[in-house]
């Protein structure tokens, strides 16, 4: 089979609604999205208080996070793997080849992402925002609302970053969840294995959606960039 | 009565003395003009009664009850309004901004909008609903803070150079309303060099030098 003739089956597969491959598409996008809705309160609250409150070990913690920004996946999977196989310290929770361990993953791949991006959004900030609200009488807590709220637009950024990061990466999908049809296999497991068999039209037709997705997540991040400058 | 004592205020940075007030004691209705050189401390003296910064030492007493610095009491937060030499806008809107303070403060709904309404009036600023407060201009977001300020009715204003950077037209558009805070009987002091606002009836005049009050 040509490239040619693999791309034109990869579209047919696509307009096809294909039941499989959207199922893979839809696999990638809930496990992303549900690791997304854990991530992304606890990045920012860590990142806000990591900017606001002065603590022992702050700078320590700061290192660290942005040192982790570039950890590769493959290692954060391989200490879960540790973690949650049957002689690790959560192997009686019976998790590994689940998409909640996919989860796990991700939630700790996209954290500091959330929490350096949050960081600087917050480290950013016009320091009047915060002591216009104090002296307006705002509590701690409205406080913390007001300057998140002042900085959304950098914070979406970073929402999109770390989405970005998550979706496409494959080296935790792949041991944490083992690329099981149906349950844990999601794009960059699927298009890995796909191409290894040699079925390049689905590895091209998940290529093309992955890619899309890539694509508007970030636009979206340049637009909140482009609107947090403003 | 005395609204407000401070006793024995300092505040350095490094070896540099930044302020040093023995005692100022404002009376209820009374509007202070506070004078002085670039670097004579007036900003950090308002911080610190602001409760933004803290001083290093210092006695504080506010309608007869004693407080501290740090942390700086609620109830006294709730009492005093601070407005920064350039005033932040918050990105949200102009009404959001008027209302931020009352929102702080729990006022039910009905009430909230009926004030902001008012101060809307009293600022001039209805023309203005629509625009991103973001982009007023230096004059508008003074108006602003000023309304932001006047809908909480505080009992000690704090204002660090309200006319300061501003054109003519909007200068004179915020002296009348300070104008309007006098005659309230707020309760203000007023970092300012301007001849105008020194010269407003019924005005005290503090003079800092090296953080040291000279003239009173």
């Amino acid at each position: 089979m040509t490239l040619w003739d693999a791309t034109l089956a990869a579209l047919l597969l696509l307009v096809s609604g294909d039941r499989e491959l959207w199922g893979i598409v839809g696999v990638s996008l809930s496990v992303t999205l549900r690791a997304m809705l854990v991530a992304t309160p606890l990045g920012i609250a860590a990142g806000y208080l990591l900017a606001t409150v002065a603590f022992p070990g702050r700078r320590l913690l700061i290192v660290l996070t942005q040192g982790l920004l570039a950890s590769p996946t493959v290692v954060v999977g391989l200490i879960l793997y540790l973690l949650l196989s049957r002689q690790g310290v959560f192997g009686e929770l019976q998790l590994l080849f689940t998409q909640t361990a996919m989860i796990i993953g991700q939630v700790l791949i996209a954290l500091p992402v959330l929490i350096a991006f949050s960081l600087s959004a917050i480290q950013g900030a016009d320091p009047r925002a915060r002591e216009t609200a104090q002296a307006l009488g705002a509590s701690a807590p409205r406080i913390a609302w007001t300057l998140l709220l002042e900085v959304r637009f950098a914070l979406m950024a970073a929402v999109c970053s770390a989405f970005g990061r998550i979706v496409s990466e494959i080296g935790c999908a792949l041991m944490v969840g083992g690329n099981i049809a149906g349950v844990t296999r999601n794009m960059p497991t699927a298009i890995a294995l796909e191409t290894s068999k040699g079925d390049f039209a689905q590895g091209i037709a998940l290529g093309i959606v992955l890619l899309l997705v890539a694509l508007g997540i970030n636009s979206a991040f340049a637009f909140f960039q482009g609107e947090a400058r403003r | 009565m005395s609204l407000l004592t401070v006793r024995a205020l300092v505040r350095s940075l490094g070896q540099r003395r930044l302020l040093a007030i023995d005692e100022l004691c404002l009376s209820a209705g009374e509007s202070c003009v506070l004078t002085g050189a670039n670097g004579s401390g007036k900003s950090t003296l308002l911080r610190i009664l602001a409760g933004i910064d803290a001083p290093d030492a210092g006695t504080g007493c506010f309608d007869g009850r004693p407080f501290g610095w740090s942390p700086y009491p609620d109830w006294l937060r709730k009492q005093v309004t601070y407005v920064h030499q350039q005033p932040y806008v918050f990105h949200s809107s102009v009404i959001d901004n008027v209302a931020y303070g009352l929102r702080a403060r729990g006022v039910p709904r009905a009430e909230r909008a009926r004030r902001v309404e008012e101060a809307l009036s009293w600022a001039r600023l209805h023309h203005l609903l629509d625009s991103p407060p973001a982009r007023l201009s230096g004059g508008e977001k003074q108006r602003l803070a000023l309304a932001r300020a006047w809908v909480l009715r505080p009992r000690l204003l704090l204002l660090d150079e309200p006319t300061a950077s501003l054109d003519a037209d909007s200068r004179r558009q915020t002296i009348e309303l300070l104008r309007t805070f006098a005659d309230a009987g707020t309760t203000a002091i007023i970092a300012c060099h301007d001849r105008d606002v020194i010269e407003l009836p019924a005005m005290r005049r503090l003079d800092l030098v090296d953080g040291r009050i000279i003239t009173d």
